[in-house]
């Protein structure tokens, strides 16, 4: 069966905020990801599913730039990633970071800003104040001075959140933010990421759940190293595509 | 753009690599290259020794029938010093070995030890000295073995050297005897020369300040205090209080220079000035001393007695 | 008695040249190895300190070689340049092959130190002041330190410093969340770059007091035990610099009392004291009072059990 798309204006940068074109990211030999070709619309919940290995985090990493991209295009908003990265917000893994690290929860929603500062610059009151209230609009304004350590994990998911907020970006690409966290820290963050929606930005989640995906979605890629399946959820997120996602891992021939 | 990086820095690093190679290879050859002429091969005895003051004295007692190869050159410091394996092979491959003893070697003993038991002569030049001419220099009774900064030991010295000599090569036993003879004259001249010198200096300024304790010897014999940072062996570390003490002491005797030694760094020698100075107390760097090693070979100073009518004239026109 | 001992060595700090300038050059060195030290702590790059510090070896020898002086500047140039390319060969072994970070510092260290001994032995037998140069600087020579010497290391510091204000916030999040930092558009590589140049002009300015082999706890220790302290980076930093720079004096006037004293060694014991208390008395994360609080919890559960079982004992009597 052809994987279904549904682009109705092939590249129209109007519908679209992110276009994808032919790409491919090789870690040394291993192929992660292999002539992906996909647009992510404007002001849409994007969920982006596969097994584990299925190079999910790859990707929203290949369109940051964060890994070498062997083959292929991105473009954000019409132009390179590099020339528009200010209207991109990107939201880590939790596990990636060491929560030991001796900084509070403002401090880090502030770093958030230091793209807009650029070099040389040094924080100061308006950083701290808009940090402030970027944790209030995540509900931690009370926990502005706990160290991070000592946060909660979806508190610690939160901070993350309110950092991409204060970034004031058209384009949230979050790794993983729903893995792990209570049921008030899914709310917030599903809350928060509807009123973004409205607003008309988009994001870009990669999901961990498959149960929820057509509940908190609209839009779904799914892949596995190849893209599988790329459109509105009642088209794509069919139980053939699953079973094709989710079977076993496709293997590449170099 | 990493690789060519990595590439380019490993090439840099196994390029700078060799050329350590290379040198260390011409250095270990030049030491090694003892056999000096086809046609004297059978003659001349291969002769390995340690400080080059010794390659000084060898040469001097064995002239034209030796060749000698010191392992130590101009500057080397002894106390220190670890035998390469090239030096091992000279070692091995030597038909008497001359050294100093007494510890001066510090980081050879247990090789000469190994070689002797093999069959070669290994002669230390200082094993003749009685105890009681020997000075004692440190809380644990080891004996100082500098001794070739006094003229009358050093004598002793020679005549090891000549009996060695003798006992290898009997034929020769005459040449090697006149020529003894004619060395000790020329150091009973050094000695009165020496003499003569230092009756320049007033008493109080009798006093050599210098990196390790060299001198003693030469203080014995010539009426000097001596001074150093550092004990008899340039192993011992140089600590604050050293040079606290004796920035203390000088200011307070006036003593007018301090003096660096050719085969030690001349940082604490440096750090001790500046110390005296801020104490308000001129003091001048008189000179470098040869202190365990001699000058280089083919110049003045690269003799014994070179190098010690050097130290003389250094010290006499900085002290009085 | 002991107090006015105390007391008169530590007046030498003002008085006496020699310690003066001892204390002084061991200071500048534990206040610049304890502010960057956090960084490589943090960052769980400790031992890369340790590789930098040991590759310095072989450029002090190589400076000598070509350059034939023992002038002090000349043989930093190439204990810096070194240690500098030691540490960008094992950022370049980690990044372009698949050895590990571990791994590749071991190469780093064991290939540049043994380069280095190599040299040192060549030198020793050409002569010429040589060994006392190299030497020194395997564990410091910190008696030998002049005014002169002290200004050069207060110029490198005062670098060193410099570059870490300018970039503290870019400093702080490539070693926070690099791919965060990357995403905003710093260039990550070359920060990762510019720290380790900071990190080795570090290194040189140890090499005097305490010299490569004992280096790395100068970047570790004083920043692990602020750590103990503090939560907050900035006040991490000031506190490492502080507890630096306070082994460092310390350790000077400790190893002035006693006659073959050796500076270096002193200042490193020092600096593991007040990490070995940090450990133990620290506040929120001490040993002491983490014991204490334990104990506490338990006797309050104990107390909590007891109640209710007495409670129960009531309850059941009643019936």
């Amino acid at each position: 069966m052809e994987q279904k798309s549904s682009k109705k204006n092939s590249e129209s940068e109007k519908e679209y905020s992110v276009i994808i074109k032919n790409l491919s990211v090789t870690y040394r030999t291993e192929p992660a990801l292999w002539n992906i070709d996909l647009n992510f619309p404007k002001g849409q919940m994007i969920a982006i599913v596969g097994p584990n290995g299925a190079g999910k985090s790859t990707l929203i990493k290949a369109v940051m730039g964060l890994v070498p991209i062997t083959a292929g295009k991105v473009s954000i908003f019409g132009k390179t990633y590099s020339k528009n990265r200010d209207k991109v917000a990107y939201v880590p893994q939790r596990g990636s970071v060491d929560w030991d690290f001796p900084t509070d929860a403002l401090d880090v929603v502030e770093m958030g800003l230091y793209g807009k500062l650029g070099w040389f610059r040094r924080p100061n009151s308006k950083t701290r104040n808009l940090a402030r209230e970027c944790l209030d609009k995540v509900g931690l304004s009370n926990y502005a001075d706990r160290q991070i350590g000592q946060l909660s994990g979806g508190q610690q998911q939160r901070v993350f959140l309110a950092r991409a907020l204060a970034q004031d970006a058209q384009i949230y690409l979050m790794d993983e933010p729903l893995n792990g966290v209570d049921v008030i820290t899914e709310k917030t963050i599903l809350s928060i990421l509807e009123n973004l929606k409205k607003e008309g930005k988009t994001i870009v989640m990669v999901h961990h759940e498959l149960q929820t995906v057509d509940k908190y979605f609209d839009w779904v890629v799914m892949v596995n190293r190849n893209l599988i399946a790329n459109g509105p959820i009642k088209e794509v997120f069919t139980k053939i595509n699953l079973d094709r996602t989710y079977q076993e891992k496709q293997r590449m021939s170099i | 753009m990493k690789k060519p990086i990595l590439v380019g820095t490993i090439v840099i690093v196994a390029i700078l690599i060799g050329i350590s190679a290379i040198f260390v290879q011409n250095n270990d050859d030049a030491k090694i290259n003892h056999i000096e002429s086809p046609d004297s091969y059978s003659e001349k005895i291969a002769i390995t020794t340690t400080t080059n003051v010794i390659t000084d004295l060898v040469e001097n007692i064995g002239g034209d029938h030796v060749s000698v190869t010191g392992l130590m050159g101009p500057g080397v410091d002894p106390h220190l010093y670890r035998p390469s394996a090239s030096d091992v092979k000279s070692l091995q491959n030597a038909d008497i070995i001359f050294y100093n003893g007494l510890d001066l070697e510090g980081k050879m003993g247990d090789i000469f030890v190994k070689i002797g038991r093999e069959g070669t002569s290994v002669l230390a030049v200082s094993e003749n000295i009685p105890p009681e001419s020997l000075l004692i220099l440190d809380a644990n009774g080891n004996f100082d073995p500098h001794i070739w900064w006094d003229v009358e030991l050093w004598t002793e010295a020679a005549k090891v050297v000549a009996t060695g000599l003798k006992e290898y090569d009997p034929n020769n036993s005459e040449n090697y005897e006149k020529n003894l003879l004619e060395y000790l004259n020329q150091l009973d001249s050094l000695n009165s020369n020496n003499l003569n010198k230092i009756n320049s200096i007033p008493s109080e300024q009798r006093v050599l300040v210098t990196a390790h304790d060299a001198f003693q010897y030469f203080g014995h014999t010539y009426g000097f205090e001596e001074l150093a940072i550092q004990g008899w062996s340039t192993d011992s570390e140089a600590g604050i209080k050293e040079i606290q003490n004796l920035a203390d002491e000088i200011s307070k005797r006036k003593i007018k220079a301090l003096f660096v030694e050719t085969s030690i760094s001349p940082a604490t020698i440096e750090a001790l000035k500046a110390a005296v100075q801020d104490k308000g107390h001129d003091i001048v760097i008189g000179g470098e001393l040869f202190s365990d090693a001699i000058g280089e070979k083919g110049t003045a100073e690269g003799t014994y007695i070179g190098a010690f009518t050097h130290n003389i004239d250094t010290i006499v026109k900085a002290l009085k | 008695m002991i107090l006015e001992e105390i007391l008169s060595i530590f007046l030498g700090i003002f008085t006496d040249y020699t310690l003066r300038y001892v204390a002084l050059g061991s200071a500048i060195l534990g206040i610049t190895s304890g502010a960057l030290g956090c960084f490589t702590v943090l960052r769980k790059q400790s031992l890369f300190g340790d590789a930098i510090a040991h590759a310095a070896l072989p450029g002090i020898g190589f400076a000598y070689l070509f350059a034939g002086t023992k002038d002090s500047l000349v043989l930093m140039l190439g204990a810096a340049i070194f240690a500098w390319f030691g540490g960008m060969i094992t950022l370049a072994i980690t990044s372009t092959t698949r050895i590990k970070q571990d791994a590749a510092l071991g190469i780093t260290l064991s290939v540049f130190f043994g380069l280095g001994i190599v040299l040192l032995s060549y030198l020793q037998s050409i002569g010429g002041a040589s060994q006392g140069g190299l030497d020194r600087f395997l564990f410091g020579q910190a008696a030998a330190l002049i005014e002169s010497d002290v200004i050069n290391l207060g110029i490198l510091s005062a670098l060193c410093f410099t570059i870490l204000i300018l970039f503290y916030k870019e400093f702080k999040i490539t070693t926070f969340d690099s791919s965060f930092g990357q995403s905003l558009g710093f260039p990550i590589k070359y920060l990762n770059v510019l720290l380790t140049s900071v990190i080795v002009v570090a290194v040189v300015i140890g090499l005097h007091t305490v010299g490569v082999v004992l280096m790395v706890s100068m970047l570790i220790a004083p920043a692990a035990a602020a750590r103990q302290w503090t939560s907050n980076l900035k006040n991490m930093i000031i506190l490492s610099a502080i507890f630096g720079g306070l082994s460092g004096i310390i350790g000077s006037m400790i190893s002035s009392t006693a006659e073959g004293m050796s500076t270096g060694p002193v200042i490193v014991i020092t600096i593991t004291a007040i990490l070995g208390i940090s450990f133990v008395f620290s506040p929120k994360q001490g040993y002491l009072f983490k014991h204490l609080r334990n104990q506490r919890k338990s006797q309050i559960s104990l107390d909590n059990i007891k109640t209710i079982s007495d409670k129960e004992k009531e309850n059941h009597g009643n019936i």
